[in-house]
């Protein structure tokens, strides 16, 4: 699979989840993709880059979103 | 004139061990009066209200901090952590207080123009308060404002060169002891193994791909300093081989009093004179020693490296010249099934410079691949460890069972055979089996 | 206050970006004495509390003086240590991974001036700023967390109850008259960002009681899937709740399995625990991460419970003193407090110290439990 399909996979497949759930472990984002650990890591990180993806943590646990998804982000009153 | 009053505050600022409250207030009213001129980018009374919050804190007998999981720097999950407070009418100067997390140099050594830079910056772009240092061994920039972050990172990378430290499910700051600095038991260079592998895997620092957080920490000897056998997912303890160094001459000047034992660490109370079978040979835990006409001898095949008698004499006694480490890994601290102490995995291993540490990183590289893939989210090391077997560790990462592994051999029969295991598999011939026994 | 730019654009974040450098290497700011020596250090002994020196095979010799201080530090404090480095120490100090401060020098006449310097800073209220100490048999600076400074789900505070137990223990911070090193520590909720579980003496903040369920905003505010799964012992379920006629979606929690770490708020802030009553402090006694003599051993519970009296926790640190006197009288030389404990019989550690033995001591959390209960005749009456 090429990167945009991989992209939009991920894409996708979080938007659908997205009124229950904006947050996801890495481990699930390497599931979607169907990717060993390492493989994934390189999508998202290239993800992260590209501004598609954002990091969300709690101090100990680190996920990830969708930008700007989610109810926290209006908590927050920070933009994504 | 204080912003806020303090009168519980107040109260720790007497007595003898310095007060963080003192030190609190005179920054407070140095930013107040601001002499050099700082054109401060977040709220000047910050450390005013700091200490509102705080002194409300102890009336209520509650925190008024709110957690933030958005903020941070572009492209790193890890090195801010957000804040807010829950009383931000009353607090503004502290309504976003986030903290960041910089990378510490090795041994915790400092040049006083690195420091006075850190200082400047901090001053300018944020409270001017910090922990020298946070648990991990992070130097902590303590509350900031969200559009100060980048700025911060900006400089902290171009102007000092200086990268931030890991959070979250990342490989967390890596935390070394003094070592061969200025420690004569120190068995390899904690230092420069710390670095080298800090600085190989950044990514696996501020890009969070592991199921939670992972700490590598480096103590020279078995006394661990940095606590590493307790703390780290991977433990990496200085040994060594070969046979402790003795000076016969300077045994004989403790036996005799000349030399205060333990480094005179315990010259505040008169312990009678240093009795050598009662202090050393006696606590030794394998009994390996004796002292026989003016002579010490060990039995290093049986001793164990504990540390104890070169801990008495330091100056008679010397680790061996061959050094290497042990790798401990599993260590953490709070709750699923309670701590966990570090488990032994390799026994030792060469610390090789020139390899860059491929031997170590052969060992570390197969453990991520295996947590990466089997753990469960939020699960620690150690967690999988129990839940996997200590048998699946020790395939993934390919060493062989040793009795070094147990503090003694499992306490039931109830091994889990694997099929190739048992000649002729797990398939038997129930045909056969009626030919020799009737139904 | 106006902004001023670092010269980072927002627009275009990776441009002219520097990621993945690093510390700086530790050798930049070795002292030149530490550079030459590094590695043939022969010997070290204590001179006198707080001032230590370590020679070389070269001859060479380095004398370090040691001071305490709050691990939460100004920046006008740390300019007032580069500015005593800079007089006395060509620039260069460490820090040690206990909060302690440490000035080296190359020379035994450069000692008494350093150590005269630093003894003579005081805050203006009266207490010391570098107090030289800390080594050897004795107590040395207290490891910590945040507490109400800074973190959102303590249950005491940190730099408080830290200063509380050094001005009590302050005597033994400057001498060496314990039988052993003894390491207090300090975090402040069961989450430990500072490790306790192996401390000579230990202080845990704890809460005791169950969050609240905030039911009104708890779906606008938080993913309930996310609150649900913070959960280590799986005692939070999803819940349909009534307010105002209107059926909202919330979340119910099994307070009998709730063990008070505060993940859930973390993750929702619809869920706080913390209360005035409820929390407070546990002690914990005779942990070692050392490896000499016996094995590394974990802290375990004295004190099930001590109520967070603020500004100076006067119930913690008596119960602390008490601890270390009967300790300092009863251990023998080289024993840390939990090898002596077992020495003496648990039994005797509670009827010596003077503490109460409850039901909250014995161990009912999971697997390692059982493995603490007495399986044998042998006891003390």
């Amino acid at each position: 699979m090429e990167y945009e399909e991989q992209k939009q996979l991920i894409v996708d497949t979080l938007k659908k989840k997205e009124k229950t759930k904006s947050k996801w472990y890495f481990s699930d984002l390497a599931k979607i993709l169907d990717l060993k650990p390492r493989e994934a890591k390189k999508i998202v990180t290239k993800m992260v880059e590209e501004e598609v993806l954002v990091f969300w943590s709690s101090g100990s646990t680190s996920m990830y979103g969708l930008k700007g998804a989610g109810k926290q982000s209006a908590a927050e009153h920070e933009e994504g | 004139m204080a912003k806020n009053k303090t009168p519980l505050l107040d109260q720790l600022e007497s007595g003898p061990w310095p007060s963080f409250v003192s030190d609190m207030k005179q920054q407070a009213e140095a930013r107040a009066k601001n002499e050099n001129n700082v054109e401060y980018q977040i709220p000047v009374d910050v450390v005013d209200d700091l200490l509102g919050v705080l002194e409300l804190s102890y009336v209520d007998g509650e925190t008024h901090w709110k957690h933030g999981g958005i903020v941070g720097v572009f492209g790193y999950g890890g090195g801010v952590i957000g804040r807010y407070c829950d009383q931000p009418e009353m607090f503004p100067g502290v309504a976003h207080f986030h903290t960041m997390r910089v990378a510490q140099p090795g041994g915790k050594f400092y040049k006083t123009d690195y420091l006075r830079q850190l200082c400047d910056l901090w001053d300018f772009r944020g409270s001017g308060l910090t922990n020298m240092h946070g648990s991990t061994g992070d130097i902590i920039l303590l509350g900031t404002t969200t559009p100060q972050l980048e700025e911060i990172f900006f400089e902290l990378t171009h102007k000092m060169d200086q990268d931030l430290g890991g959070s979250g499910s990342n490989l967390r700051t890596p935390a070394d002891c003094i070592g061969q600095a200025r420690c004569e038991w120190a068995c390899y260079d904690t230092q420069d193994l710390c670095y080298q592998l800090t600085i190989d895997y950044q990514d696996e620092l501020h890009r969070p791909a592991f199921p939670y957080k992972f700490k590598f920490k480096f103590d020279g000897c078995p006394n661990c300093c940095v606590a590493s056998i307790a703390r780290a997912d991977m433990a990496f303890v200085g040994t060594w081989k070969d046979d402790i160094r003795i000076d016969q001459d300077a045994v004989k000047a403790y036996v005799e009093g000349d030399v205060k034992p333990n480094g005179n660490a315990h010259a505040g109370r008169d312990w009678g004179p240093f009795d050598i079978a009662k202090e050393v040979l006696d606590l030794c835990p394998t009994e390996c020693m004796r002292y026989e006409n003016g002579k010490l001898e060990i039995n290093n095949r049986e001793c164990v490296r504990c540390m104890h008698c070169i801990n008495v004499m330091p100056r008679a006694l010397r680790p061996g010249v061959h050094g290497g480490l042990s790798i401990l890994v599993g260590a953490k601290a709070p709750i699923l099934d309670g701590a966990q102490m570090g488990s032994l995995l390799i026994p030792f291993v060469e610390v090789n410079k020139e390899s860059g540490y491929e031997e170590i990183k052969n060992v570390i590289e197969p453990i991520w691949d295996w947590w990466m893939e089997e753990g469960k989210n939020r699960e620690r090391l150690g967690e999988l460890m129990k839940r996997k077997g200590f048998q699946a560790l020790l395939e993934a990462v390919g060493v062989d069972a040793m009795p070094q592994h147990v503090s003694e051999p499992r306490h039931n029969p109830y091994i889990f055979w694997k099929e190739e295991e048992v000649p002729g598999g797990f398939e038997m011939d129930i045909n056969a089996f009626r030919k020799r026994h009737l139904r | 206050m106006a902004f001023i730019s670092s010269g980072y654009d927002p627009k275009s974040p990776m441009e002219n970006r520097v990621t993945d450098i690093g510390p700086r290497k530790y050798d930049e700011f070795y002292p030149p004495v530490i550079a030459k020596n590094k590695g043939k250090w022969l010997y070290h002994e204590i001179l006198e509390p707080g001032v230590l020196v370590h020679v070389s095979e070269t001859g060479d010799e380095v004398y370090t003086v040691r001071v305490g201080g709050a691990r939460l530090m100004s920046v006008m404090l740390i300019r007032e240590i580069c500015d005593i480095a800079d007089k006395h120490c060509d620039g260069y100090v460490r820090w040690t991974t206990r909060n302690n401060i440490e000035f080296m020098v190359d020379s035994k006449d450069k000692v008494k001036p350093l150590i005269e310097d630093l003894e003579s800073r005081k805050f203006d209220a009266g207490s010391y700023k570098f107090p030289v100490g800390g080594t050897g048999a004795g107590i040395t600076n207290i490891v910590h967390t945040q507490g109400w400074i800074h973190c959102h789900t303590p249950a005491t505070d940190a730099s408080g109850p830290v200063k509380a137990a050094m001005d009590v223990l302050f005597d033994d911070f400057k001498d060496m008259r314990m039988p052993a090193q003894l390491r207090v520590s300090l975090a402040c909720c069961l989450n430990m960002c500072g490790a306790v579980h192996c401390s000579d003496i230990a202080m845990l903040g704890y809460h005791r009681k169950p969050p609240m369920v905030d039911h009104e905003y708890l779906d606008k505010m938080c993913e309930i899937p996310l609150a649900i799964a913070a959960c280590p012992t799986a005692a939070i379920k999803p819940k349909k709740v009534e307010i105002d006629g209107k059926t909202l979606n919330s979340v119910d929690v099994n307070n009998s399995r709730c063990m008070y770490c505060g993940n859930c708020y973390t993750m929702c802030p619809c869920l706080p625990l913390m209360d005035k009553e409820g929390d407070g402090v546990v002690l914990m006694v005779g942990g070692k991460v050392s490896n000499s003599r016996s094995a590394p051993k974990f802290s375990k519970v004295a004190v099930a419970f001590l109520p967070n009296t603020a500004p100076r926790w006067p119930e913690t640190t008596d119960a602390i003193k008490k601890i270390v006197e009967v300790y300092a009288a009863d251990a023998r030389k080289y024993e840390r407090l939990g090898e002596w404990a077992e020495r003496i019989g648990w039994e005797r550690f509670f009827e010596k110290c003077e503490l109460e033995f409850t039901h909250h001591l014995i161990d009912d959390f999971r697997d390692p439990a059982y493995y603490t209960w007495r399986q044998t005749t042998n006891f003390k009456f």
